[in-house]
């Protein structure tokens, strides 16, 4: 099974290499691209969607199913981490750790022993360590600041480097240096399995959402002109809205796919014992 | 002001130096994050201040807007840097090295 793989692999390599001796040379002048593709960007996006940075503009308008199916990947890959590391259900192990949140003595209890219903327990981990106090106040005092770069890395996208993409990975990541700080349980009450699994393809179908409102308004799919009539705004800001609206859905997605793959990775799928 | 500026700049470009001789020649684990902590972090703040200052040099709203900003990089660099030092000390000592002591090879 293995040779059969590494065979296929070769094949295809060969065929991209073998294809890939067809493109234009690095950086060639006269190269297709170079010669009415780039100076039409260059010259008319701001014309076109009124949005500055024409990288945003080429990326989520021109150039928009690529970016659509590019979000799509994203989904794919965490919902690949998902399948395959998920153990979900599985046997409670037959003694459990509380940690009386006030006084810090842990309980250790066997199988089918119940403790007093009250908010001073928290569940611990076999392995649980006290978080320690400077790491976990420093990372208190970032998380905020981190997430707040992150809307603006989200909503400035169309006027300075940053979007839909790099926004999300701030923002997961802020979870994340939550999850390591802390451990993995605290950020799991922050952002449950739930809400993570449901958002991520919530952030997809606002991309694809957007795109067929454009088909339903008569245009083309992704042709963000036609919202017009609906954001009451001429077609050329009704682009750069459209432009917004989809880097908010990429910036979901994107989100909530590092959360998923974080979780899932740390604690070989069981949830329970992350870092 | 200039000269202010000069001073910030290379007193900060000296403890940057300092901090990477000190985590070069320094024994072990624990010694070396000793300058890397405490050396680049006052490094950077300094020629950081030296910079926040040199933009203030034509006054104006957005000179002053830069600098506020480079002044907001001064604050998280000096939260952030700290703490992570101490939590990379915080791994070592939970994954069980010792410390080195005099007498011992380096590590």
């Amino acid at each position: 099974m293995k040779i059969i793989g590494l065979i296929i692999t070769i094949i295809t390599g060969a065929f991209l290499v073998y294809a890939a001796v067809d493109f234009p040379a690095w950086a060639d002048p006269n190269s297709p691209a170079s010669t009415y593709l780039s100076p039409y960007f260059i010259e008319n996006s701001m014309k076109d969607t009124s949005v500055p940075n024409f990288v945003t503009s080429l990326l989520a308008d021109y150039r928009g199913f690529d970016t659509m199916f590019e979000t799509t990947v994203i989904f794919t890959a965490g919902l690949v981490c998902f399948i395959l590391l998920r153990i979900s259900g599985g046997k409670e192990p037959e003694t459990r750790h509380y940690r009386h949140v006030l006084t810090g003595v842990t309980v250790t209890l066997k199988e089918g022993r119940k403790i007093p219903a009250s908010e001073d327990f928290e569940r611990i981990d076999d392995l649980w360590t006290p978080p320690d106090l400077i790491i976990k106040t420093g990372c208190r005092l970032m998380i905020p600041f981190i997430q707040l770069f992150a809307l603006y890395v989200i909503a400035h996208g169309h006027s300075s480097p940053g979007g839909g993409f790099q926004g999300g990975v701030i923002l997961g990541a802020s979870i994340i240096l939550l999850a390591i700080s802390h451990d993995l349980r605290t950020a799991l009450e922050r952002m449950r399995e739930k809400v993570v699994a449901i958002l991520c393809p919530v952030g997809v179908a606002i991309y694809a959402g957007t795109g067929t409102l454009c088909l339903l308004l008569g245009l083309n799919f992704l042709d963000y002109s036609a919202l017009a009539s609906v954001l009451h705004v001429d077609p050329i800001s009704a682009r750069s809205h459209g432009i917004l609206m989809v880097e908010i859905g990429v910036g979901i997605a994107v989100m909530t796919t590092m959360i998923w793959i974080y979780n899932n990775i740390s604690s070989a799928g069981k949830y329970n014992q992350g870092l | 002001m200039d000269i202010l500026v000069c001073i910030l700049l290379f007193s900060g470009l000296f403890f940057l130096t300092a901090g990477s001789i000190g985590i070069l020649r320094f024994p072990d684990f624990y010694s070396r994050l000793h300058p890397a902590g405490k050396l680049d972090t006052l490094g950077t703040l300094l020629a950081l201040m030296g910079l926040a200052l040199f933009s203030l040099h034509h006054f104006s709203l957005g000179a002053l807007l830069t600098s506020l900003k480079i002044m907001l990089i001064i604050i998280f660099v000096f939260v952030a840097s700290p703490t992570a030092t101490h939590a990379i000390v915080d791994a070592g000592v939970r994954a069980g090295l010792a410390p080195w002591t005099k007498g011992e090879k380096r590590r």
